[in-house]
């Protein structure tokens, strides 16, 4: 293995460790740490309009300052998953063979949403907030038109098909990379059977991937049901439904964005310690118990709604607090024993990698502390929430982001940033950012609601929001002036080895996934099953939901399922593979996410009871529900045991969701 | 609606305020001691032991954290029985309270719901201290009990993003001298 040869930007004991990123490695790095630090700073813009109107200093119309909110906490989600999306994938494919082209492809499925987003709301005045709380896109009292929900829903939905590729990569490329998922998550090393453990980071692709796979199904299958709704307003939503699939979606993209983080830092952190950080058994019992915490936090965002089931509310604050431990017993803790007495290298990235540590602890305990419910019950929704997830956020996701970029720059320049031009920038981001969310912890203690266009008692306090805000911006401007000058220096020496030089180690070859159904038993299985949810076919299924919206849908999920399972097994059974030629590049990526979005969509009321006039059409109509299940079991199929399976209870998954949360007029 | 800070809040900031300052604290000191070189061993078996006990303390903190907040949380158990039924319905932009009214010291128990979109009840008290946010949701009715003590004026405000006219949805409701 050729090594790394720039001691300068590195620890001099990691240099002989490092292997030199390819082409494809860099370039996914520059793509997504270029397009998130592009989202910050468009975004950032977006903010700080917003508390100069708060401030009273401008004037946007509330039309403008809530459109801009939109923008604002879409666009800054999105960034901080694409940047830590490209860190993970930059640091994971020296020993995983991630696939460029899902990678590519999950770029362009993000950025089309993004685009739509944008669109919406610029053009079409969408102004129902990130959340896009059901039933608000609907309710715009003539403020923005259907077509500009429309926009941003399929916007949403692109960016949540675009996580869920990279998450299926990961967690199919992974998973057979370690010989089966319970060896990627550390299951068997737990358990003594496995003395060569995949290293931390491949543990942590295993979770957020498993996790992002859940979040991004929830995500799809409420913003199907609201596109739903667009197009015929009898396909009405349960609100608390609606509520829950929105958080687990948003909530879990967005906590999984600090996890993805933490998987690169596993590899960036020996780089500047010159020590190793190996997969040990609290590593495995971390993550393990993220998995956990991170399928359940979500729901203190509905602390507030006393009619949530009180089981998810106990879990949740649990899961809430529990979140702690890992990261402050494990990932942190471990980062700071290996920065201990190490002679640490101090570079930009490798500054900013410890100081996002700071955000993340810090934002973390005033992310905990209102995680209590009955401090929630004086702090839901006012500032001192906004002011938690931006110290976490924008004091260390977004530190994390400049720090890739600045890795991959001070690794091409072999030299590290200018202390004397580096430094005062950085200071700057720290005193403005601090400053703000200090600002807003003191606003939250007052009592003043989030998402106000504006609010008396608050222009002070966004004032001198806005000067931080300010301050913040002058010191990411001069730091950007300082990764211009690196990007000069790079070229100037010619030391971007990797532009011109071959691969300078054996890519990792993808090995052929293993089938869902890997047995003749199991295929056996699956048919019988199949041949039970037939009967969703048969007229009386039909006319048991005729009066019940739901009990229809149900009906519909069961054929959906029957499809699902018989593609399952044409796609496991390797002379059917052959012979149908089903291993179209992308096909199966493509099937498995889009054909149960559209068995959702096509589950709207307006669509299938014009059908039912015809007895043909009304057959014809449950075959094609069918049809999309057979879609979603080949494609499914086709990506290994891991992925496949998981994601094929998914999809089922889905369909009775909409079932159970779409109620008709 | 003038607001000042309640006790409740001040306690959670001040409690906040010392734990940001012992994290900066340790990260200082973590700082101070990466320029020094010493063997991993040596660190590891001084970070290794502190991190048992360091674990046991988050975990007992979690225990009791975990344990007083679920016996303190909010959430009414049972009906309404004595207690006096408000009706409080919320709309684009407004908010009503059936009955409008009460006597100090009556138990109260808000039945909050609305009428389109989701919204959020900001309860202040009449000199401006927010005491308890509850959400309005379409199709379900959140209950919350309370005892109005003090008698005036006790503004809402709406404490879920709701539309454009989100920042001037207020309301009243008015406790009389009993």
């Amino acid at each position: 293995m050729a090594t790394e040869t720039v001691p300068a930007v590195f620890h001099p004991r990691a240099v002989g460790e490092i292997a030199s990123p390819r082409l494809a490695e860099r370039r996914i790095g520059w793509l997504y740490g270029g397009t998130g630090l592009a989202l910050f700073a468009a975004m950032g813009l977006a903010g700080l309009a917003m508390r100069l109107t708060q401030a009273e200093v401008l004037t946007l119309s509330p039309s403008w300052f809530y459109r801009l909110m939109t923008l604002h906490g879409a666009g800054m989600l999105v960034g901080a998953l694409m940047s830590m999306m490209g860190a993970l994938w930059y640091v994971l494919r020296a020993t995983v063979p991630l696939s460029l082209e899902r990678m590519l492809a999950a770029y362009g499925a993000i950025v089309s949403g993004v685009v739509a987003v944008t669109v919406s709301v610029v053009v079409g005045g969408f102004a129902a907030g990130w959340t896009f709380l059901s039933p608000l896109p609907f309710w715009a009292v003539a403020e923005w038109d259907t077509w500009a929900t429309v926009v941003f829903l399929v916007g949403m939905m692109l960016v949540g098909a675009g996580a869920m590729i990279f998450f299926v990569d990961l967690l199919a490329t992974t998973s057979a990379t370690y010989g089966g998922l319970r060896r990627a998550l550390g299951v068997e090393y737990l358990r003594g059977r496995d003395h060569d453990p995949p290293p931390p980071q491949a543990i942590a692709a295993a979770v957020v991937s498993f996790a992002g796979l859940c979040a991004g199904a929830a995500g799809t299958t409420v913003l199907a049901a609201l596109l739903g709704r667009a197009a015929d307003a009898e396909a009405q939503l349960d609100a608390l439904w609606a509520k829950n699939l929105t958080y687990f979606f948003g909530h879990t993209l967005a906590n999984l964005s600090i996890y993805i983080a933490a998987g690169a830092l596993y590899v960036l952190v020996p780089r500047f310690a010159g020590r190793p950080w190996k997969t040990t058994k609290p590593i495995v019992v971390a993550w393990l118990a993220t998995l956990l915490i991170v399928m359940f936090a979500y729901s203190h965002h509905l602390y507030m709604d006393f009619v949530q089931p009180g089981v998810l509310q106990y879990v949740s604050l649990t899961a809430s607090f529990a979140a702690v431990l890992p990261v402050a017993v494990v990932t942190i803790f471990t980062a700071m024993l290996l920065t201990w007495g190490s002679r640490y290298r101090w570079t930009l990235a490798s500054t900013l990698v410890f100081l996002g540590f700071a955000g993340w602890a810090i934002g973390g305990v005033g992310a905990v502390i209102d995680s209590l419910i009955p401090v929630n019950l004086f702090f839901h929704n006012t500032l001192w929430v906004v002011a938690h997830f931006h110290t976490y956020l924008m004091l260390g996701v977004i530190l994390w982001a400049i720090a890739l970029v600045a890795y991959l720059l001070e690794q091409a320049a072999g030299r590290a940033a200018r202390a004397s031009r580096a430094g005062p920038a950085v200071a700057l981001m720290l005193l403005g950012g601090y400053g703000l969310v200090g600002v807003w912890f003191l606003s939250g203690m007052l009592g003043l609601p989030r998402r106000y266009a504006l609010h008396p008692a608050e222009s002070g306090y966004s004032l001198v929001a806005s000067v931080f805000v300010l301050v913040f911006a002058v010191g990411f401007l001069l730091l950007l002036a300082e990764l211009v000058w690196l990007a000069r220096a790079a070229r100037a020496t010619g030391a971007d080895r990797s532009r011109t030089a071959p691969p300078e180690w054996p890519a990792p070859v993808p090995r052929e996934p293993t089938p869902v159904l890997a047995s003749v038993r199991q295929r056996q299985a699956a048919l019988v099953l199949a041949g039970l949810a037939v009967l969703n076919f048969l007229p009386f299924a039909g006319n048991a939901g005729e009066d019940d919206v739901r009990l229809h849908h149900l009906v519909h999920a069961g054929q959906f399922l029957c499809g699902l399972l018989l593609g399952l097994v044409v796609a496991s059974t390797p002379a059917l593979v052959r012979r149908l030629r089903l291993d179209l590049p992308g096909a199966a990526l493509t099937g498995v996410i889009a054909a149960p979005a559209l068995m959702m969509l096509a589950m709207v009321p307006a669509m299938y009871e014009p059908l039912e006039d015809s007895a043909a059409l009304h057959a014809a109509y449950h075959v094609g529900i069918g049809l999309l299940g057979v879609v979603t079991g080949l494609g499914a199929g086709r990506l290994g045991a891991v992925a496949g399976r998981l994601l094929a209870v998914l999809a089922v998954g889905m369909g009775l969701l909409y079932a159970a949360g779409v109620t008709g007029a | 609606v003038e607001l000042e800070y309640g006790r409740q809040q001040v306690v959670a900031g001040i409690v906040f305020a010392v734990l940001v300052l012992l994290i900066v604290a340790f990260l200082v000191v973590v700082w101070r001691n990466t320029r020094r070189d010493l063997p991993l061993e040596r660190v590891q078996g001084v970070g290794y032991a502190f991190r048992k006990r360091w674990l046991a303390f988050l975990a007992a903190a979690l225990v009791v954290a975990v344990g007083s907040a679920a016996l303190l949380a909010p959430y009414p158990g049972g009906a309404a029985g004595e207690r006096t039924v408000v009706k409080v319905a919320s709309g684009q932009f407004f908010f009503t309270f059936d009955p409008p009214r009460v006597p100090a010291g009556t138990r109260v128990r808000f039945e909050i719901t609305s009428v389109d979109v989701n919204h959020g009840v900001g309860l202040y008290s009449p000199g401006g201290r927010l005491m308890a946010s509850v959400q309005a949701m379409p199709g379900y009715a959140n209950k919350l009990d309370l005892t109005l003590r003090e008698p005036g004026r006790y503004p809402v405000l709406c404490l879920e993003y709701c539309g454009l006219n989100h920042h001037l949805m207020q309301g009243a409701f008015e406790v009389t001298p009993s």
